[in-house]
């Protein structure tokens, strides 16, 4: 039963009604980022957004409809790719939950954590479906490493998780930034606002914690990426 | 810009009054039988036999001519050449580019990848231009799905064009103050903000005095809910439901006893 | 009788220390046109909420006194249960759209299916409440594709035909151009015709004048004012406080002063009682215009 009222809680009238709203976000910016040809994708700041004052499930949710209903109605490359946004707003919450919400630098580490399970959640379905090689100009990225003698599985994850952490770290940064352009009084409708209270402190001393994390979730990713591509 | 997110054409036809969980049964079905079939040739005979037949009962083989050429194909193509490039199987090398390697075993590969896809794009295709979402969303809740999904899916295809069309004019009169589009990633970058957050506070504020009236429509009642719409369920469509299942089966047997 | 009571009502939002609404009594019999009336923050809007249980439900916050329409307070109520007791419509007409139906027919059924009322009388209670709101001609519309005022009318039917005890009615008209105004003051004025328990928060003081039996002045969270409307909505202890006054309530003060008015006729609020004044002509029935009176007991 616990696992029922921890779903239950995340679900009041305003999730419902922020939920397509959060999805157009999605859709939206996604859509902006390529008129301005960002090199970058930002289409689940919607999803983020949900995950962090809403929870976990309602995150889940909102990723994939967000993904299904895009790839029904718009483009249909994002359609397989739904499972990879469910897991995103999924950690998100949790991230959220534990505390990973409140100020920059733990914004990033958020940032990082779903990179890396957008990394992990992607890799099966371009391996199965797309046999590595998806409709993405990351793909250019796999077939290097491929043609290099790399493995399917090694190269596909590394292409992810070469371009997942900016991405996703920019998305949760400018979810937090969001959230912190609202008013308590209109965050408190949610069912989770406990988990976006901001903690005072300097915000200089942030900013040096946000670099440091930064340089040292680099010096991670760069490690990993090591070992595999090495292995 | 489309008003509407949908795709959906009102027409009278044997397809249209169908029970829509038997449509997107068979849009599923269809999909699962393309990836899962062991023969190359499975997913054309599904595009050319089933499908294409299919719009023409339904009476929007015009419109369903039109997102196959305008935006199942493209799409398709494209990964068909990406793959066709980037696939490092084989070793019948046909040509290469720098270093890119065309092998026959590639073609074959992004052939086969790319027509699974056009098959289940299509048969979704199908499906939406034929079903409602109302009605759809009016089935599966009868069937048990929670209300709240119908609200938060036919509430998501109704904002999401009028959030395009903010985005337009917003970035209309951005451009009129000199955003340029074409500048360096920095500045472009730097325009993100402007563009963006009048879109995403302007629509979050909103959400509020919303809940406030779909509260006040009795949202979160506890009655078991009714339906204006009756959607019909004949005899059938429920063989025709049980008929699509068992062919999902039967390939996955087939696969497993050739494999 | 009184269908509505309140009594020592204050409240005070979440996060808040100066209570929104502060020690309100107020009785409202069945039947009964009550205008709520004052400057923009003076709780008109948390009175409306608090009336259709918002407050406290929503909104949370502290509420203290009792809140009760029909004999049932709203704390031992939930808001689910209340959407029956207490009918609400606010100001923006586009956030009133329920975004989950595609017409305006299916729009006023929403509430019906929700309510789990069987599709035969949801038919029959929709096509109703289309005619009494004069909008049968909208029904295959998309409530998006609307005008303000048309979407006003819409929200108005979808809350009447739920057929809620007490209508509570937040500021309906003020997004609404002048042609949107007079159409939903239209329907607003057909409900005071047939008699039905409507609480408005409204500072169009001229079209107040029409239509209400009584007028209430909130002031700063507190009940200032209670009484007929020619008295509250003329009354000198308005003046300077914000307050919406009618400009020919303004012009006749002036012209009072100046002994241009006759002496002890009351104010007038709307243009007819201004013309009826300044030209010394007696007024029609001693006191009523517009529809106050008709239809009541």
């Amino acid at each position: 039963m616990k696992l029922v009222d921890s779903i239950k809680k995340d679900f009041n009238t305003v999730t419902w009604v922020l939920i397509p709203v959060a999805i157009a976000i999605n859709v939206v910016m996604g859509e902006i980022v390529v008129l301005l040809k960002l090199p970058i994708y930002l289409d689940s700041i919607g999803t983020v957004l949900v995950a962090a004052v809403c929870g976990p499930w309602a995150g889940a949710l909102t990723g994939a409809l967000s993904n299904t209903i895009w790839g029904l109605l718009i483009d249909p490359n994002a359609l397989p790719w739904w499972p990879v946004a469910l897991f995103i707003g999924f950690v998100a919450g949790w991230c959220a939950k534990f505390g990973l919400f409140k100020n920059w630098w733990k914004v990033v580490i958020t940032g990082f954590l779903v990179a890396l399970t957008a990394a992990i959640a992607s890799t099966p379905i371009a391996v199965y479906i797309y046999g590595g090689i998806t409709a993405s100009g990351s793909s250019f990225i796999t077939a290097y490493l491929l043609q290099t003698g790399q493995g399917l599985i090694p190269a596909v994850f590394s292409t992810n998780f070469l371009v997942e952490p900016v991405d996703k770290i920019s998305t949760s940064l400018l979810a937090f930034a969001i959230i912190q352009g609202l008013s308590t009084r209109f965050l408190a409708r949610f069912p989770r606002p406990e988990n976006v209270e901001i903690e005072q402190g300097a915000t200089r001393n942030q900013l040096f914690y946000a670099i440091g994390i930064v340089v040292v979730l680099v010096l991670i990713a760069a490690f990993i990426l090591t070992r595999i591509l090495t292995q | 810009m489309r008003e509407r997110l949908s795709f959906y054409v009102k027409r009278e036809s044997f397809l249209h009054n169908l029970n829509p969980l038997t449509k997107l049964v068979l849009a599923l079905g269809l999909t699962l039988i393309g990836f899962l079939s062991p023969w190359y040739w499975t997913p054309l005979a599904i595009i050319f036999f089933i499908i294409a037949p299919l719009s023409f009962v339904g009476k929007v083989q015009r419109d369903f001519l039109n997102a196959a050429f305008r935006l199942i194909l493209p799409a398709t193509g494209f990964l068909f050449i990406m793959q066709a490039l980037f696939q490092p199987v084989g070793k019948t090398e046909l040509f290469s580019i720098w270093f890119l390697h065309v092998t026959r075993e590639s073609l074959a590969y992004a052939f086969e990848n790319a027509t699974r896809i056009f098959a289940m794009v299509s048969s979704f295709t199908i499906f939406l231009l034929t079903t409602h979402p109302s009605e759809l969303m009016s089935d599966l809740t009868h069937r048990g799905l929670p209300s709240q999904f119908a609200y938060v899916i036919i509430s998501t295809i109704q904002i999401i064009p009028q959030m395009q069309a903010k985005a337009q004019t917003i970035i209309a009169a951005q451009r009129s103050r000199g955003l340029d589009t074409e500048s360096s990633l920095f500045k472009r970058a730097g325009a993100l903000v402007p563009l963006v957050s009048p879109l995403v506070f302007g629509s979050l504020v909103e959400v509020e005095e919303r809940a406030i009236a779909i509260e006040a429509r009795g949202f979160t009642s506890r009655h078991t809910k009714t339906s204006l719409r009756e959607i019909p369920d004949s005899s059938f469509d429920k063989a025709l439901r049980w008929i699509l299942l068992l062919l999902v089966v039967a390939i996955i047997a087939v696969k497993i006893w050739l494999s | 009788m009184a269908i509505v009571n309140l009594k020592g009502v204050t409240y005070k939002y979440p996060l808040t220390e100066t209570p929104a609404l502060s020690n309100i009594n107020l009785k409202i019999n069945e039947g009964e046109f009550v205008a709520v009336i004052g400057p923009n923050g003076a709780g008109k809007s948390t009175l409306c909420y608090t009336l259709a249980g918002f407050v406290p439900h929503f909104f949370k916050g502290d509420l203290q006194g009792s809140v009760e329409v029909a004999g049932v307070e709203t704390k031992t109520s939930t808001l689910s249960d209340w959407v029956l007791n207490v009918g609400l419509a606010f100001q923006n007409p586009f956030n009133q759209i329920s975004g989950a139906k595609y017409t305006v027919y299916e729009e006023i059924a929403f509430g019906l299916e929700n309510l789990g009322i069987p599709r035969g009388e949801m038919k029959e209670r929709v096509d109703q409440a289309l005619t009494l709101t004069g909008i049968r001609d909208l029904a295959d519309r998309s409530p998006y594709s609307l005008s303000g005022g048309q979407q006003q009318r819409v929200a108005l039917t979808s809350i009447l035909v739920m057929q809620p005890k007490v209508l509570v009615l937040d500021e309906p008209t003020s997004q609404m151009d002048p042609i949107g105004t007079r159409e939903v003051f239209g329907v607003i004025r057909s409900l005071a015709e047939r008699g039905m328990t409507v609480i408005m928060a409204e500072h169009k003081v001229e079209w107040v004048a029409q239509f209400a039996d009584r007028v209430i002045a909130l002031y700063e969270g507190k009940l200032m004012m209670d009484g007929r409307p020619g008295d509250v909505l003329t009354s000198e202890r308005l003046v300077g406080k914000g307050y919406g006054i009618s400009r020919y309530t303004s012009a006749a003060r002036e012209a009072s002063r100046r002994g241009l008015w006759p002496r002890n006729r009351e104010l007038p609020v709307t243009l007819d009682e201004a013309v009826m004044g300044f030209g010394g002509f007696p007024l029609p029935r001693g006191e009523g215009q517009g529809v106050r009176g008709k239809g009541r007991k």
